[in-house]
């Protein structure tokens, strides 16, 4: 047996190292490790509770919004208001344009450059996939990036500036939109839909998200020209679709929440049974034996975040958490598998959740927000409120969950005479980098590596990267 | 790299026109604040000296930095500027992985030593001997000090970088640390805001990579040219500050008619950055636009000044009843009493002075 790091990994958001204990060229461990922490947790305490608005969101300069969110929905839940019907559809644009650019980013800065390594020289597809996705130079950047900046410019008319918006409140937004901004945004997403359906799909969006069963994707790919397809030809000679099997528990706790509820409802998927049910989102606790933590309270709404560098036997600044006990995966696979996606469901049945599954989960949610978007900017009022007053706030402990691109987001706070006296975070990654709980269980990428045959290469394969990155890791996001 | 590789030789490389490349010049000159003589000097560096590499490093931070960075408005800046520095090292974007990126690093600091740009996004944590921002299993802070030796000079990116963030607001768990706090024998270009302005960090790194040398910088070590005016000097909300017309309530009568944030706690008065001349988002939008006042982002200690929604209470208001010669009058007081950072101070002086001649 021997024990290799791989790491430190360029191109995820942070610092990420995984250990990965290797026998006759197979993983039979991994150990996924977040070498990060700044201590948000400790810092908010004692602060007037409005300014974690401003504080929550500075986690992470690249999802932002669904911090700013999160912390918004735990505000909310602290006072008896009803948000203005704008204020939640801007609230939707703004935080679908911030989760399309992620998914953007991943597929095109991300992800799809391993494809250019020289370790695939030999396949028919290398060239082409060298001249259009290697890093930096690639030829797709060139068009992807300009296309993205565009669509981020309805986050300049929503929220004034991003990252780190300010913009957004329990009761709505702060900006109302006038006539004039609803043409420009209507605008912006013509302009995306033309970026999306020239060269992403080269395919109108309809026909990507009427995609509903693995036969008519792979007709798709044989016949689209855009980069959606060059990537499923890419991953059916990879056998993308065997590689980097999750938990098989998928939880999504409602996505895009509007006037007529969630767009994307909530759910906890059992991919082994097919089982779903309503996610028992008040059975979440979190373990800290393998964190460099103290010890302290296993529910959330009760636990310090205080840190412990010389833990015996930790790894990781980031704790464990679990939904009634067990691992959980979280994401735009998961998000998409819930609200029942026939594609989606389908890809699950065939292999569950695998390296391809998240990322046609992911793409597809691009297709799937684009046009979310055009229907909530039809949708706006302009003369109507954007943005209920703020009430007084209640004492006690609240908790507010938001769907960020990568999962699910909960912020749990008690607040008492409008101060913050405690607050804690279980961010997308938490769930999908979590170490290994008391009972040695691993989190969820530690169980997509197990197993994987890396032979001689050891960590340089690049089976390493594609499943590590197929979660679309949020290292800042991880360890707060 | 080959030592003697220009910029023009990387631009063109990349498939960027003449024409482009000198509208590039003037462009970038012009948001400088430099002539188009400067346009021309800087056409002339750009194709005859040698390029100079950039080195980014992420320590403790949020990358927001670079996520503003890669989404500059003119897009041939942000092409051309990218092509200059991606070349070296970028964790974040880079094609290189492990270790073969580490040596990346230590073949820059040995062949253009004394001749890079070390430019940096986060601070290093000092508490645990830096242990809570590790990189490649050793602390970000002994990465930082060993590129910083070699380096030319230090462009210390946002408010981390700058001034230590949100990240080091009491009780600061981990002791995150400015840079300059940490490497004192370097000349050091702060670039403050969280993050800052897309088009400043491309008018900062081409005016450092072009000239060779820092911009003229203030007191505290930042570009005059972007962070000599207070976002209140240069508000469109301005006039109903002057006016005493505010906003009482998020999203009332007066947010509507866009009257000024200054009682919803905007810190505008007292921040210098140009976000209400450079604007957000390809110039779309700042802030205050979006009907929230300014935290003041790019000031020193701005998480720990008391709640972003207090209203500041040191600045002088002027009042609706008031002429303009009475403000004048009242303001010439005030600078007399050398109050020296405060809301209205130049629009004070413009007043008086007109007074005076």
């Amino acid at each position: 047996m021997s024990r290799i790091i791989v790491g430190p990994f360029n191109r995820v958001e942070g610092d990420l190292e995984v250990t990965l204990d290797v026998e006759n060229g197979v993983v039979r461990e991994a150990r996924v490790s977040a070498s990060l922490y700044r201590g948000f947790e400790q810092l908010l305490l004692g602060r007037p509770a409005a300014d974690a608005l401003a504080i929550a969101p500075r986690i992470c300069g690249i999802c932002s919004v669904s911090q700013s969110l999160a912390a918004a929905a735990v505000l909310r839940a602290a006072q008896p208001i009803a948000p203005a019907p704008n204020g939640l559809l801007a609230t939707n644009i703004a935080h679908a344009a911030e989760n399309i650019a992620d998914h953007l980013t991943h597929f095109y800065v991300f992800f799809m450059p391993d494809f250019a390594r020289a370790a695939y020289a030999g396949r028919p597809w290398h060239a082409a996939a060298e001249a259009r996705f290697k890093a930096v130079s690639g030829a797709a950047l060139r068009e992807a990036l300009p296309a993205r900046a565009r669509l981020l410019e309805t986050m300049g008319l929503i929220a004034g500036k991003w990252p780190h918006s300010l913009a957004f409140r329990a009761g709505g937004v702060t900006r109302a939109l006038a006539l004039g901004d609803e043409m420009r945004l209507r605008a912006l997403l013509a302009d995306f839909r033309g970026f999306l359906e020239r060269t992403l799909f080269a395919a109108p969006l309809e026909a990507v998200t009427a995609l509903s069963t693995i036969e008519e994707l792979d007709r798709f790919a044989d016949s689209a020209a855009g980069d959606f397809a060059a990537f499923l030809r890419i991953a059916r000679d990879l056998r993308l679709e065997e590689m980097g099997r999750g938990p098989g528990l998928l939880l999504s706790s409602g996505a895009y929440f509007g006037p007529e509820g969630h767009r994307f409802p909530a759910g906890l998927l059992d991919t082994k049974t097919g089982g779903l049910r309503e996610p028992p989102l008040d059975h979440i606790e979190e373990d800290v034996s393998h964190a460099y933590m103290r010890d302290t309270a296993a529910d959330p709404a009760l636990s310090d975040t205080l840190p412990d560098i010389h833990r015996e036997g930790a790894y990781s600044f980031a704790k464990a958490p679990r939904l009634e006990g067990r691992a959980v995966e979280v994401g735009a696979l998961a998000r998409q598998a819930v609200a029942g996606h026939p594609l989606i469901r389908d890809l699950l049945a065939g292999g569950g959740s695998t390296v391809l599954a998240r990322i046609v989960a992911r793409v597809l949610e691009i297709a799937l927000l684009a046009q979310a978007m055009e229907d909530w900017t039809r949708a706006l009022a302009p003369s109507e409120p954007y943005c209920a007053p703020d009430a007084p706030l209640a004492d006690g402990a609240f908790v507010g969950f938001v769907e960020a691109a990568r999962g699910t987001l909960g912020h749990w706070a008690s607040f008492r005479d409008g101060q913050i006296e405690r607050y804690q975070i279980i961010a997308p990654t938490t769930w999908n980098f979590s170490p290994r709980d008391a009972a040695g269980a691993p989190g969820p990428l530690e169980q997509a590596l197990a197993g994987l045959c890396v032979g001689e290469d050891g960590a340089t394969n690049v089976a390493v990267q594609h499943i590590v990155r197929s979660f679309d890791p949020c290292m800042v996001c991880t360890a707060h | 790299m080959a030592a003697i590789e220009t910029f023009y030789d990387v631009i063109r490389r990349q498939g960027v026109t003449r024409r482009s490349f000198t509208k590039f010049c003037s462009l970038t000159a012009a948001s400088l604040g430099l002539g188009q003589t400067a346009a021309t000097q800087m056409a002339q560096a750009l194709e005859t000296k040698p390029r100079i590499p950039v080195i980014w490093m992420h320590g403790l931070e949020c990358t927001c930095c670079s996520e503003s960075f890669i989404r500059s408005a003119h897009p041939l800046a942000k092409d051309v500027v990218l092509s200059m520095i991606s070349l070296d090292y970028d964790d974040t974007i880079m094609a290189a992985a492990g270790h073969q990126a580490e040596a990346i690093l230590e073949e820059t600091k040995e062949k253009y030593k004394g001749k890079y740009i070390l430019a940096v996004e986060g601070n290093p944590p000092l508490n645990e001997g830096g242990m809570f921002c590790i990189d490649g299993g050793k602390p970000f802070v002994e990465k930082l000090k060993w590129m910083a030796e070699d380096a030319m000079a230090i462009i210390a990116w946002g408010a981390c970088a700058s001034w230590g963030c949100v990240q080091a607001a009491k009780p600061n768990p981990t002791q995150a640390t400015p840079i300059d706090k940490v490497i004192k024998d370097k000349p050091i270009i702060k670039v403050p805001g969280c993050p800052p302005i897309a088009e400043v960090m491309t008018g900062v790194v081409t005016y450092v990579t072009t000239f060779g040398r820092l911009p003229e910088l203030d007191r505290q070590g930042r570009p005059k040219m972007f962070y000599s005016q207070r976002i209140h000097d240069k508000c469109y909300r301005r006039p109903h500050f002057d006016a005493g017309q505010f906003v009482e309530e998020w999203d009332d009568e007066a947010a509507r008619k866009g009257h000024c944030l200054y009682k919803m706690g905007c810190k505008g008065p007292t921040t210098y950055n140009a976000c209400s001349t450079v604007r957000w988002n390809g110039g779309v939008s700042f802030p205050i636009q979006s009907g929230h006042g300014c935290i003041g982002c790019s000031e020193e200690d701005f998480w720990d000044k008391g709640s972003f929604y207090d209203r500041l209470t040191k600045i002088n208001q002027f009042g609706i009843e008031h002429n303009a010669d009475e403000v004048g009058l009242a303001a010439a007081a005030v600078v007399g009493g050398a109050v020296a950072v405060h809301a209205g101070v130049t629009a004070v002086k413009r007043i008086t002075t007109k007074h005076e001649g």
